[in-house]
């Protein structure tokens, strides 16, 4: 097990910390811990999952002090028990079409592969939810294979294009909408991942494995044209 | 039916109440009014407010009675003013309720030694709730209204005016504070003792790069003895973050809902709302709690 312990975060807030490094296995704990105290109905403001730490938020440091003894009794319940496969598996259509793969070409120079190269070994690999931030609905997903592996562009984007698929580092990711952003685009999909009107916002959760699967520009259209709800993509799209 | 139309939006007008939460590990930031001690002042003499405020900065909104009549309250320390129907000026002041008639303008010069002003409406303005919540986060384009409040915007309220009575509240102290007692943040193993010695004893400055977001600061460089670049974690807003130029950010509702910079502090939560109202060029000071 990773968990350290539990450390305040000034008045309010806890840090749940699982160390410092990062891995799968890892966010696999992390994201285990997150759903089992998210259904503890603690009377937080937020519970935020990332890499290797959970912040739990409170109003006040009274409520605080009220709840850290209920979360640490379940994270050592959690130990024992993982709770698995609560988590989705999701198969997502990406398109790698030209129009749309705007960094490619950087993958292609830094590491000496074909663009179809590229495309089969990013939609080789079952990619792990690591947590959902940056902006509404984006997911951190990976870890790309090694050949894939690019730095950050040197100068942000101004303007990603909503849908967009990027590497940096050893993840991959979604641009729920139009954003500004110093990630590689290499495709895109065919569908909104994030949704208002909806009480669960957010097609992807920490914890979900998503594999991508290539799509022609035509095929793309279609899905495209089909406007799914986020309830009708999840019903088609994950399992 | 009663309607009201904004005729001149002012500079950062948006609508907001106490935050949207739960959301915050989809991506979603809390937001919310940035002076919270304000609208809970306004529900003294709007209790009906619906949780639908607008916020205003430095300029306020022009706001003029299309159809019917309204109750309002504003909150803050602003000068204003209503141009009645029959062109006459009458005098208003914050936290009294105000009964607006078909025609008349609710003007909202500018706020006076502060920032941040906010108007409650009874019954609110006929909005729907964006997740649970009437903010507006205009970065992410959440929100009843998901920008900014623009002129000719208008609202519809489709209840009456309760009881024309006239409600006042002694004018609350919210009194300007520039020394912060603030806590260690989760990084505060990054900066050596010297550091934390300079961020305690040396003045900050307010700059205008300040926004929603957060409020930017100048001074003395806080260098980390480890690492500018942390691994992005969940944040708070009061936090105090040190991007590698050394020069403090306190974050604010706006809040990125995760980060990557060492946080050397954290403000209390009602110093969040007192410190969004210093104007740019206010200096401040921090005492930092040594135990927690």
């Amino acid at each position: 097990m990773y968990f350290k312990g539990i450390n305040s975060y000034g008045d309010r807030g806890l840090v749940l910390d699982f160390g410092n490094e990062t891995s799968k296995s890892i966010s696999q704990e992390v994201n285990d811990v997150f759903l089992s105290i998210s259904n503890l109905n603690l009377q937080s403001l937020n519970i935020v999952p990332s890499f290797n730490k959970i912040v739990v938020i409170f109003e006040n440091s009274h409520i605080r002090d009220q709840n850290k003894d209920k979360i640490n009794i379940k994270i050592n319940e959690t130990k024992s028990q993982s709770n698995k496969k609560a988590s989705k598996t999701w198969k997502i259509p990406a398109c790698y079409d030209e129009d749309f793969a705007l960094d490619i070409k950087i993958i292609q120079k830094l590491h000496k592969v074909s663009k179809e190269e590229i495309i089969n070994l990013h939609s080789s690999v079952n990619y792990y939810t690591y947590y959902i931030g940056f902006m509404p609905g984006f997911p951190y997903l990976g870890d790309v294979p090694s050949q894939l592996i690019t730095p950050r562009l040197a100068t942000p984007r101004v303007k990603i294009p909503a849908r967009s698929i990027g590497i940096a580092k050893n993840h991959t990711c979604i641009y729920p909408k139009v954003s500004p952003g110093g990630w590689n685009i290499i495709g895109q999909i065919p569908f909104d991942i994030f949704d208002l009107q909806s009480s669960y916002p957010s097609l992807f959760l920490p914890g979900d494995e998503v594999k991508f699967y290539s799509v022609s520009l035509s095929e793309f259209q279609k899905i495209k044209k089909h406007n799914f709800s986020l309830n009708k993509l999840i019903k088609e799209y994950s399992s | 039916m009663n309607s009201i139309i904004i005729t001149r939006a002012g500079t950062h007008s948006t609508i907001q109440d106490f935050g949207r939460f739960q959301y915050q590990h989809l991506g979603v930031s809390p937001s919310g009014a940035m002076d919270q001690r304000i609208i809970i002042e306004l529900q003294k003499i709007i209790p009906n407010h619906q949780n639908q405020f607008i916020e205003f900065a430095y300029v306020g909104p022009s706001i003029k009675v299309k159809e019917g009549s309204v109750k309002i309250c504003v909150g803050g320390n602003c000068n204003m003013s209503i141009q009645k129907n029959n062109n006459s000026q009458l005098e208003c002041q914050p936290y009294k309720s105000i009964n607006l008639f078909e025609g008349d303008e609710l003007i909202i010069h500018n706020t006076i030694d502060s920032v941040y002003g906010y108007i409650a409406f009874e019954h609110g303005l006929g909005l729907k709730p964006c997740l649970n919540s009437y903010s507006t986060d205009t970065k992410a384009g959440i929100g009843s209204i998901n920008r900014p409040l623009n002129n000719e915007d208008t609202f519809h309220i489709s209840k009456d005016v309760s009881s024309w009575d006239l409600i006042s509240i002694p004018k609350p102290n919210l009194e300007k504070v520039t020394n912060f007692k603030v806590y260690p943040g989760p990084q505060l193993q990054y900066f050596s003792d010297i550091t934390l010695q300079s961020f305690i004893s040396s003045v900050f400055t307010i700059t205008n790069q300040s926004d929603r977001m957060g409020i930017r600061l100048k001074g003395e460089s806080l260098i980390s003895s480890k690492s500018h670049d942390i691994l992005s974690e969940g944040i708070l807003p009061g936090s105090i973050q040190v991007p590698s130029d050394g020069q403090p950010i306190v974050l604010m509702r706006d809040i990125p809902c995760t980060g990557g910079y060492p946080k050397i502090a954290i403000l209390n939560e009602v110093d969040i709302s007192r410190i969004s109202q210093l104007s740019p060029e206010t200096k401040i000071t921090f005492d930092l709690q040594t135990i927690y």
